[in-house]
């Protein structure tokens, strides 16, 4: 058996993490990706009409609209999907690899729709006019389905990151096991409902431009009924959605999400929905800067913390629920021959078995067991933890400021060692691992302590200085 | 403090995924080394594609030179999309046959691979703000929004190539990440670059927009608006850029082969020989062909064969680099997949094929006409095809789909 595991060398972003920097992006690319794939059937849906019914003018729209993607969606969200796989790969390298490997086939088919969708787009929108309209209806409908095939191959992926959802997969290795997970149906269904609400925002930025009040209307109204209709579906797939997640999922969600989160998913939800009913029955009140508003306000106040809390939920695992946030797999998958990392860890610990850690701190001395604590600390936690005192699940608050070094190591040697807390790796560290990792967390209190209190003495300093 | 190459050899073993890969690692390599050949004719077309327009721009008094200006801002425009989306294959392939190698480059440098999504953003929407905004009359101060534009594009290339060099050098990984023992995990630094090997592809790009002027001006020969006169002129103009791009070419790769470690003996590669000798061939072709204006697409294919010919060398390189470190795809463990991989290759297939097809036939046809294009009996069947093989591929999809979620939920 080698003696070294698989782990990468780390990148720690100070305060916000580096979970942040891939939530940002991610979220970037949600929007416009979903805006994307919503208008795609918006598109199709409106062309049909517009040739059914003879309406050449809403053919003005899609190509406002389409001109506006180009720029909204197939530069931002072109370039931020490969820009997640940037961020996972710096932030999580075991974690993409899991995926990439499990799934390379269904991402190169995925490729291929992402190609034909850029030429498509392309098509679509300067093609308006210059070929016969039949033709182009067609075009708009493979289009559409395209893009939609898209979402369909991403989200069995996002689904197996949450879990597998049973056994077959650890036993079987077969892509098609893990990718119709048990929560599979719902997440798809919440994604396409979603699309649909969110075109329908975006639409309305492009909606209360146009000149022909008629048209304006006919527009609004068709826009504000398709965002219901994605917010009313979405609702019920949430319900359906909730009941697919792993144990750890939901105690999350019970116990560590932030306070606010909930309320202000139901207050865009409820702002949503009201937004949609104006415009449905004053399709003339819907003025562009009200379309950015409400925009920005389901991206800034719903997506932004609904992708926060997806990603948390999964925690301690960022795939399958086999390799954590921390690199390490977490248990034997049998069906594609793989082995928890675990056993080597508990017998010889990190710093014995990490490729990237240097020598000097190896043989560590007591001049520097302070920085091998560090290097240890920041391998396994920092993924999730900030080591400074703000920021991203701060260490030091998470400990409570203690600086006593034999109580830290209890926890490390305990609950921690054991795998007792369920949104939390099992991180089996040899004993005098646990008395490094503990050293260094207690000085952080320490530097922490001290620091507030010089703080304090030059505030006061200064105060007496003014009087 | 560098790791000696038997403990490399281990950490690129370790490192690699413990799912194994779906199918033969052939397969994998193959598919890279193809997908990056139209990734890298994009960038080429972008980055000469930019330089020419914003050269154009500045002698925007010839009227000739205005409307190429215009008409090139838009082509790198559109192939800024193409380069992005084209570059996802390549750059999934090699993370699943070299993924130590990728990742470990990546990390080490990760604020600038960061950096490389928000300056893409910034450099392209910056292009599209003077794609807007060179028209006839534009004032000549919005040719700032295309150098802005142009130079995030060049340093995203440079970002890319470092990325690239440094996963071929994982003797100094270390030195990089630990450096005197300290470690650095803010993978702030670029570590290592080759000047030589980055100015190739540079040139390349003149080459290579060269030839797409020369392709651009025979595609537009048809049309009525578009006069003789303007034709010629690109064609001239695609004729000279591709000349000097292509001996330029000739010159960084002699630098670049000199360039490279002695003990790789690069210079005895019989793929270095028949890159250089072909290279050779099509300077002489450029050279002896200009003026021609029969040559249609025949410069373009050659091009093409110039990317097969560079993307093969280039893997040719990355394992020699890494026989001193026993890493070899051939021994990653396959865990064959069958039904994703019958996934990927009937979509490529039915949906690359028909769809893709559909819409760069509407494209091509209705370019080539003046006023709107009526389908042929033939265009119609392939659109009809088209949205045959979708409706099908969703319906096998959800098929599937529910059985296998059944057969696990119940």
């Amino acid at each position: 058996m080698l003696e070294t595991l698989g782990l990468y060398p780390s990148w720690y972003v100070p305060v916000i993490g580096s979970a942040w920097v891939m939530g940002i992006i991610g979220t970037i690319h949600v929007l416009s990706s979903h805006t994307s794939v919503g208008a795609s059937w918006l598109f199709a849906l409106l062309e049909t009409k517009a040739v059914r019914e003879n309406k050449p003018e809403l053919m003005e729209y899609i190509k406002k609209y389409g001109v506006f993607l180009l720029v909204f969606s197939y530069i931002i969200g072109s370039i931020t999907g490969p820009g997640i796989w940037y961020a996972i790969t710096v932030a999580s390298p075991k974690g993409v690899g899991g995926l990439i490997h499990n799934f390379v086939w269904v991402w190169a088919a995925e490729w291929v729709y992402f190609t034909v969708e850029v030429i498509g787009v392309y098509a679509l929108v300067y093609l308006i006019g210059k070929v016969d309209p039949k033709t182009h209806l067609k075009l708009t409908w493979v289009f559409a389905l395209a893009s939609w095939a898209t979402m369909l191959l991403i989200v069995g992926i996002l689904s197996f990151m949450m879990w597998p959802g049973n056994d077959s997969w650890y036993q079987t290795g077969s892509t098609m096991d893990a990718f119709f997970n048990l929560n599979f149906f719902a997440h798809l269904g919440l994604r396409t409902a979603f699309m649909f609400a969110i075109a329908g925002a975006v639409g309305g930025i492009l909606a209360s431009t146009m000149k022909n009040e008629a048209v304006r209307i006919e527009i609004t109204r068709f826009l504000s009924k398709m965002g219901l209709a994605g917010v009313f579906l979405g609702m019920i797939m949430w319900m359906w959605y909730i009941q697919t997640l792993p144990e750890n999922a939901k105690i999350i969600m019970q116990t560590q999400l932030p306070g606010y989160i909930a309320p202000t998913l139901f207050a865009v939800l409820g702002a949503t929905i009201l937004y949609f009913a104006l415009t449905a029955w004053k399709p003339l009140y819907l003025k562009q800067s009200f379309a950015w508003a409400m925009t920005a306000v389901i991206a800034i106040a719903g997506l932004w913390p609904e992708e926060r809390s997806r990603e948390s939920i999964r925690k301690p695992y960022v795939a399958g629920q086999y390799v954590y946030s921390n690199q390490l797999i977490s248990r034997d998958v049998p069906g594609k021959q793989i082995e928890s990392n675990l056993p080597m860890v508990a017998q010889k610990g990190i710093l014995a078995t990490h490729p990237f850690v240097p020598e000097e701190l190896k043989n560590y001395t007591d001049a520097n067991r302070l920085q091998a604590g560090e290097f240890v600390a920041k391998a396994m936690c920092a993924n999730c933890h900030s080591m400074e005192d703000t920021g991203l699940r701060p260490m030091v608050k998470k400990l409570h400021g203690s600086t006593d070094v034999a109580q830290i190591k209890a926890y490390l040697g305990g609950a921690l060692y054991h795998g007792l807390v369920p949104y939390m790796p099992r991180i089996p560290l040899p004993e005098h691992e646990q008395q490094l990792v503990a050293e260094y967390l207690a000085s952080l209190s320490k530097e922490n302590t001290q620091t507030a209190s010089t703080k304090f003495g030059s505030d006061y300093i200064v105060a007496k200085g003014e009087q | 403090m560098e790791m000696d190459s038997h403990s490399i050899a281990t950490t690129l073993q370790v490192l690699r995924d413990p799912a194994g890969i779906p199918a033969h690692p052939v397969v994998f390599q193959f598919l890279m080394v193809l997908t990056w050949v139209s990734h890298i004719l994009f960038v080429n077309i972008t980055l000469g594609s930019a330089g020419i327009a914003l050269y154009g721009f500045s002698k925007r008094d010839n009227p000739f030179w205005q409307r190429l200006s215009i008409g090139m801002t838009k082509a790198a425009k559109v192939s800024v999309s193409m380069l992005i989306v084209l570059g996802v294959a390549p750059l999934l392939f090699t993370q699943v046959i070299y993924d130590p190698l990728w990742y470990v480059s990546n990390i080490l440098s990760a604020s600038w691979a960061i950096g490389f999504i928000f300056t893409l953003i910034l450099g392209y929407s910056a292009w599209f703000i003077f794609y807007y905004k060179n028209k006839p009359n534009a004032g000549g101060g919005v040719v700032w929004w295309g150098y802005f534009g142009l130079a995030m594009l060049l340093l995203d290339g440079f970002i890319m190539h470092v990325l690239s060099y440094q996963s071929l050098l994982p003797e100094q990984w270390m030195d990089w990440y630990a450096p005197n023992g300290q470690v650095d995990m803010s993978g702030s630094a670029l570590h290592a670059w080759q000047l030589s090997r980055f100015l190739f592809f540079m040139a390349m790009s003149v080459t290579v927009v060269g030839i797409f002027l020369q392709a651009y001006a025979h595609y537009y020969k048809v049309r009525e608006d578009y006069s003789l006169e303007y034709s010629l002129f690109v064609k001239g103009v695609g004729d000279k850029v591709a000349l000097v791009g292509i001996i330029l070419q000739i010159l960084t790769f002699t630098w670049w082969i000199l360039d490279m470690p002695h003990d790789m003996l690069t210079w005895l590669n019989p793929m270095t020989w028949l890159l250089f000798a072909f290279m050779v061939g099509f300077a002489a072709m450029l050279f002896y062909g200009k003026g021609d204006t029969k040559t249609g697409y025949k410069t373009l294919m050659m091009a093409i064969i110039m990317g097969l010919l560079i993307a093969i060398f280039r893997e040719v390189l990355r394992v020699q680099y890494m026989l001193p470190f026993d890493y070899t795809i051939m021994d990653y463990k396959v865990m064959e997949d069958i039904p994703s991989t019958i996934l990927f290759f009937l979509t490529l297939l039915g949906v690359g094929g028909l769809v893709g097809g559909f819409f760069l036939t509407a494209l091509y046809k209705a370019g080539r006409t003046k006023g709107m294009y009526t389908a042929s009996l033939q265009v119609a069947k392939l659109a009809d095809s088209a949205v045959a093989v979708m409706i099908a591929w969703i319906a096998v999809f959800f098929l599937v789909g529910i059985w296998t979620w059944l057969r696990h939920a119940l």
